[in-house]
């Protein structure tokens, strides 16, 4: 298969610059947590579930002046093809769940909420590329839907370089041949909050990758403003009744 | 298998494709997204509808239309007409696609260029190429991807099915697509497949042809007739395959893919010797020794050169490899190719049989007598049993008059006959022509197209003629083709990379304020090369410092200045690797106007270098070195003889002649430390013919002659390549481009040593150690009765060498770097940019190293570096042995005029002939038994290297390895193969 055919298409019919199917709802799971969302991008699908902010377990885990925000990550042994055990503590699972963290303390107003926690559990139920992208959006909506008080939202996207070519949104078979670049953007603006780059990619060449990712998460965005406000307006609607 | 639809906001549907992959004996549900979009264009020039929906690149370019407005016009029907063709026609007929006279405008459905990259990979790259290429009007349609032409998958129905409707849709789309804008135009569907033509019919594609249909349609389909290929053509051989016994069938996919697993079978590359086209070697990761097959059956149909699966044959079968030359030639040269009648019912013919026997009795004699010696020599036997990739590739051969039947004429229908290749490890193969009278006596080309399980011979097809045997032309055309060398003039892409003011192109006089280039204008440059050398590529300049140091420079032709990379001059380049040098003429790896003119380092003119600047002491270790790009002018440029005569005149005081006395005295003190270190001196025969400039008839054969001026140039040569080598390793530690040469592993030397202990017990034994032990006791080794001795030695000892190769700095370790023949830990290729690949890239990658300017991408990429040094490792390769075919071709024409007596030694023994190597011309030759004397009282001693018969005047002989024989040496022509070699007979 031409992971990018001359003809300007990708391996499952995309060109450079298109998105997959995307798709989110929030409050899912109304009646276990204090906000939940599930999205799929592409095969990926992931739930999220967050409680609190709430007063933590036990008292050393409280920091007077902000919010602590953990972060536990359930990836199900049927999410790829081949079905594997995973550990909780594997390496790569760490470091993705630190990575999130550190976004989210910055997106979330934190100081709004001393002395609490917020607990969010993540279900990935079927992967095939951008699994951090899709994790991170699905937190977003999950704290949207909690009440927390956010910044902007906090829409990610994965980009690759084919050769010369940037590709935006990659599935698992671009994944595994190109180095991948995750961001997160803030609202609708050109900053970030999240930026993971795996493996090199040519300084000269980034910008390029950046510029789709920036756009991509634009477009994510507006997808996930439209399922928030269409969920506020089924709420109001139901208030007015 | 229905999948759902679903159309997105952005305009895409998307569907999912749900297949099954078995792996590992479980299966796997595999499900991936699948997008339809309708945006993809027809590609035709003739359509009005589809400008509309084109979408830009990430560079901003639209999709170009290359369907032709006034195709082809079929003959008959006198409509203009497209073509949409399967999967087989592109895997059976890829040369008559390339065909200049055929198949313009042509659809590939992406569904059949997928199935052509899965089934051969080098195939797909030609269809690649020639959709690339524009000139024979080539699109791929993303049938797939577009919402009118994807169907779905219908229930039950197999893969193979799916992917025929599949392409058939194509067709069907395109002639109603285009019918709405021109009502003209016809497009074809093309298959061989009967089934597939009937459906085709049926669901009203009216224009469905086979090939030999559709060839008949075109105006000229006279001389298109005959390259058609046999596979396609269902009636071909049939008759003549009930006669013949079949070769066992190969394995399933899955039977290889499980023995492949659990260890029974194994899989290696093909190796047939090149003195017994009956026994081929598999080397396997698994034995230290390789893997015998013995014999047509276990070899069932493999090529030289092919990736074979093999399974192991019982231990009571392992043998020793053979002592016994056979070639094809003389088994069934005879054959007649359609008849394979009453003698060849058996599958072995007698000749074989007895061979056969030959190797079975003395198996058994040597079990009997079983001493340790004999057995340690046994080797592992085995047989095919399947074929995962296959070697074919153009062949250049000519026609066995004796299969051509002479009887009757019976006018224009085609006859079968065989083509003996020029590649002896080869078979024949069975072609069929009209015009097989008219090809006697021609080099021609043919391809390989199948070798079913029923036919003895492998069945073919011709491509083209490349005229007489022997005239110089076709023979060195034919050795280009038969080494992989493209020879073809450069493409207009290509030379429209190169600088328009063309050669009065020179350097801009504002070098210094728009480039970081260095003025070393007032060096005293000068070059050194062979005599009437036009390609200079390098110049050397020498000074003393102030603080009684030398400066010395090497200046390389700045070559990267013109090849920028991705550029079709790059691509056209790195895909030769290399020029190569034949007798008579230079195969360029770019463009004349560079290597003769703008990169060439000429006298008296500025040009664009690189320069390596050392400091060196009076020991010539370095102080201080630096690399910079460069402005020179070459104040001479010598030719060795002239500058070793300058050097050597006391009368010749100026400051050049100076500086090049301070070349050779550093040079002298590099030369001494690196044989310290010890870096070989391996002798191969190198051998020079003088062409006769009148008649360009080859005159004499001389053995190159060295100078000292000529170590000279070569010293700074390595000096500044290991320089190179160090910094862009520094730079780039994964994927600098470098090259080692691994030492030569124990067992190659093995029987040399034991040659020499058994013939000249008073020598001694080569030592491997290290580079340097091995250079001390070849220094040892001298017979003082005869010089040459020595000589010999060491050109056996080549033999026994590895190759250098290029690699990128990530694939080894750095103690593997280690050039064993030079003796240094780390080396590279930098100073001939202008004919080799691997100097390019490194002075690419010097360039980024030293902060000139950014190094491509490609050469950042340890697994594009990766195809890069596979691809001028193999283009080295077969340019070295296309040099050495064209000197043979050149001696054997000079012997044909001069019979003589020459001197030669023994290098090989055998229970039926010996190898004698004659010096003087650098030629060897096989020596039969039937040529020495007396067959049957012939007597082979294996453990002392020798021969022992009578020869034609009942004289008593005993010739073994090492032996000094005299030799007549004359050219003859075998009239079989129509090659012309050196026949020597023993005095
Ligand atoms: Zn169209």
């Amino acid at each position: 298969m031409e992971l990018y055919s001359p003809e300007g298409l990708r391996i499952d019919g995309r060109r450079w610059n298109e998105l997959r199917k995307f798709e989110c709802r929030i409050n899912t799971h109304p009646n276990s947590s204090d906000g939940s969302s599930f999205i799929e991008q592409g095969n990926t699908k992931v739930i999220c579930m967050v409680q609190g902010p709430m007063e933590p377990v036990l008292r050393s885990q409280s920091n007077p002046n902000q919010a602590n925000i953990e972060i536990s990550i359930t990836i199900a042994n049927f999410s790829t093809t081949e079905r594997k055990k995973r550990l909780k503590n594997e390496k790569r699972l760490v470091e993705l769940k630190a990575t999130l963290e550190r976004t989210f303390e910055q997106s979330v107003m934190c100081k709004l909420y001393p002395r609490t926690v917020i607990q969010v559990n993540i279900h990935v139920l079927a992967q095939d590329g951008g699994l951090l992208a899709g994790i991170t959006n699905a937190i977003t909506l999950g704290l949207i839907d909690a009440g927390i008080a956010m910044y902007d939202y906090v829409s990610s996207i994965s980009a690759g370089l084919y050769d010369t070519t940037p590709l935006l949104d990659l599935n698992t078979l671009e994944e595994n041949d190109m180095s991948t670049l995750t961001i997160g953007v803030i609202g609708k603006s050109e900053k970030l909050a999240l930026l993971l780059l795996e493996d090199k990619m040519p300084l000269d060449r980034l910008e390029s990758v950046l510029a789709i990712g920036i756009a991509g998460g634009h477009r994510i965005r507006d997808l996930m403003d439209e399922e928030v406000r269409r969920h506020g307006n089924l709420r109001l609607s139901k208030v007015n009744v | 298998m229905i999948a759902k639809k679903q159309k997105l906001s952005s305009g895409l549907t998307v569907t999912s494709k749900v297949f099954v992959r078995s792996r590992n004996g479980g299966a796997t549900k595999i499900v991936r997204e699948h997008y339809l979009r309708n945006d993809i264009p027809c590609y035709s020039k003739l359509c009005h509808k589809c400008h509309t929906i084109l979408k830009p690149d990430s560079k901003g370019e639209l999709p170009r239309f290359i369907l032709s407005e006034s195709p082809t016009r079929l003959e008959k029907e006198g409509s203009i007409h497209y073509v949409v063709v399967d999967t087989n026609i592109i895997l059976h007929c890829i040369d008559l696609l390339e065909n200049v006279d055929c198949f313009y405008d042509v659809i590939i459905p992406q569904t059949v260029l997928e199935e052509v990259k899965n089934r051969s990979f080098p195939i797909y790259q030609r269809i690649r190429s020639l959709v690339k290429s524009d000139e024979k009007r080539f699109v791929v349609f993303h049938n797939e991807f577009s919402e009118s032409t994807f169907i779905a998958r219908a229930k039950n129905e197999s893969s193979n099915d799916y992917n025929d409707r599949s392409i058939r849709q194509v067709a069907k789309w395109y002639a109603e697509h285009l019918q709405e804008s021109n009502e003209d135009i016809k497009v074809l569907f093309i298959t061989n497949d009967k089934d597939n033509l009937q459906k085709a019919k049926t669901e009203g594609i009216v224009d469905a042809y086979n090939l030999t249909d559709y060839i008949e349609e075109l105006p000229n389909a006279d001389v298109l007739r005959d390259l058609i290929p046999q596979t396609s053509n269902n009636e071909s051989f049939s008759s003549s395959d009930a006669n013949e016994t079949s070769y066992p069938e190969y394995y399933s996919n899955s039977r290889v893919l499980g023995g492949l697993k659990n260890g029974t079978l194994y899989q290696g590359i093909l190796n047939i010797s090149s003195y017994n086209f009956l026994e081929g070697t598999v080397q396997v990761g698994a034995f230290k020794k390789p893997l015998l097959i013995l014999g047509t059956k276990n070899l069932n149909r493999g090529f030289n050169g092919d990736a074979v699966i093999v399974e192991l044959l019982p231990k009571d079968k392992w043998r020793e490899p053979s002592t016994t030359i056979i070639e094809e030639e003389v088994i069934g040269a005879d054959d007649n190719a359609d008849d394979d009648g009453d003698e060849e019912i058996e599958f072995i013919n007698d000749k074989e049989r007895r061979l056969l026997a030959q190797e079975a009795i003395k198996e058994t004699t040597a079990a009997t007598s079983s001493t340790d010696g004999a057995h340690s020599r046994l080797q592992p036997t085995a047989k095919v049993v399947g074929v995962s990739r296959r070697s074919w590739r153009y062949y250049v051969g000519q026609i066995a008059p004796t299969s051509v039947s002479k009887d009757h004429d019976t006018g224009n229908s085609a006859k079968s006959c065989f083509v003996i290749l020029m590649d002896k490890v080869l078979p024949k193969i069975r072609i069929r022509t009209r015009k097989a009278k008219e090809l006697l006596g021609q080099r021609i080309v043919v391809a390989v197209d199948s070798w079913p399980s029923t036919s003895k011979y492998p069945q073919g097809h011709f491509v083209r003629c490349l005229g007489e045997i022997e005239s110089a032309e076709a023979e060195t055309e034919a050795l280009l083709l038969e080494h992989d060398v493209e020879y073809r003039p450069f493409s207009k892409n290509v030379l429209d990379c190169l600088p328009k003011e063309g050669d009065s192109w020179v350097v801009p006089q504002d070098f210094e304020t728009t480039t970081k280039r260095k003025d070393l204008r007032d060096k005293l440059v000068c070059s050194i090369d062979p005599p009437g050398c036009v390609d200079i590529d390098d110049a050397l300049h020498a000074g003393i410092l102030p603080n009684g140091n030398y400066e010395v420079g090497v200046h390389i032709a700045d070559v990267t200045h013109f090849v920028k990379p991705n550029t079709a001059l790059d691509s056209e380049g790195a895909s030769r690797g290399t020029s190569v040098y034949l007798v008579d003429k230079r195969i360029d790896m770019l463009p004349m106007l560079l290597g003769t003119n703008l990169c060439s380092l000429k006298p008296y003119v500025e040009r664009f270098a690189f320069s390596v600047i050392w400091e060196l002491d009076e020991d010539a270790n370095i102080v201080n070195v630096q690399y910079m790009k460069s402005v020179i002018k070459s104040r001479e440029a010598f030719s060795y003889e002239k500058a070793q005569n300058r050097i050597d005149d006391p009368k010749q005081q100026d400051e050049l002649t100076q500086s090049m006395r301070v070349l050779l005295k550093l040079s002298k003190k590099l030369k001494q430390k690196r044989l310290d270190a010890g870096a070989l001196n391996l002798a191969s025969p190198e051998v020079k013919v003088h062409m006769d400039s009148e008649t360009s008839d080859p005159g004499e054969v001389e053995i190159k002659k060295l100078l000292e001026t000529n170590s000279l140039v070569e010293e700074f040569m390595l000096f500044a390549n290991i320089s190179v080598a160090r910094k862009i390793y520094d730079s780039y530690p994964q994927t600098a481009m470098l090259r080692r040469h691994a030492p030569p592993p124990a067992t190659n030397f093995e029987v040399l040593n034991n040659m020499l202990a058994v013939r000249k017990p008073s020598m001694p034994t080569i030592s491997l150690e290290s580079s340097k032990s091995l250079a001390d006791s070849l220094d040892r080794c001298n017979d003082p009765k005869d010089p040459y001795f020595n000589t010999l030695l060491r050109i056996m000892s080549t033999r026994c060498m590895m190759a250098a190769e290029y690699f990128p700095s990530g694939s080894y370790g750095y103690p593997e770097f280690r050039h064993y023949g030079l003796a240094v830990d780390i080396y590279t290729h930098f100073t001939s940019p202008i004919r080799r690949y691997c100097d390019v890239v490194a002075h690419r990658q010097l360039a980024g190293a030293i902060g000139y300017e950014m190094l491509d991408l490609s050469h950042r990429d340890k697994s594009k570096m990766e195809l890069i040094v596979k691809n001028i490792n193999k283009r080295h390769r077969n340019a070295q042995f296309a040099g050495r075919a064209s000197i043979e071709y050149y001696v054997g024409q000079v012997m044909r005029n001069n019979e003589s007596e020459q001197e030669g030694y023994v290098i090989k023994c055998f229970n039926n002939g010996i190898v004698v190597l004659v010096p003087k011309f650098g030629v060897e030759g096989l020596i039969k038994l039937e040529l020495l004397g007396d067959v049957n009282s012939a007597e082979y001693d294996e453990d002392k290297f020798e021969l022992k018969f009578k020869d034609f005047n009942n004289k008593e002989r005993v010739i073994g390895v090492f032996d000094k024989v005299k030799v007549d040496v004359k050219s003859i022509k075998d009239e079989v193969t129509g090659k012309r070699k050196a026949q020597l007979i023993l005095k």
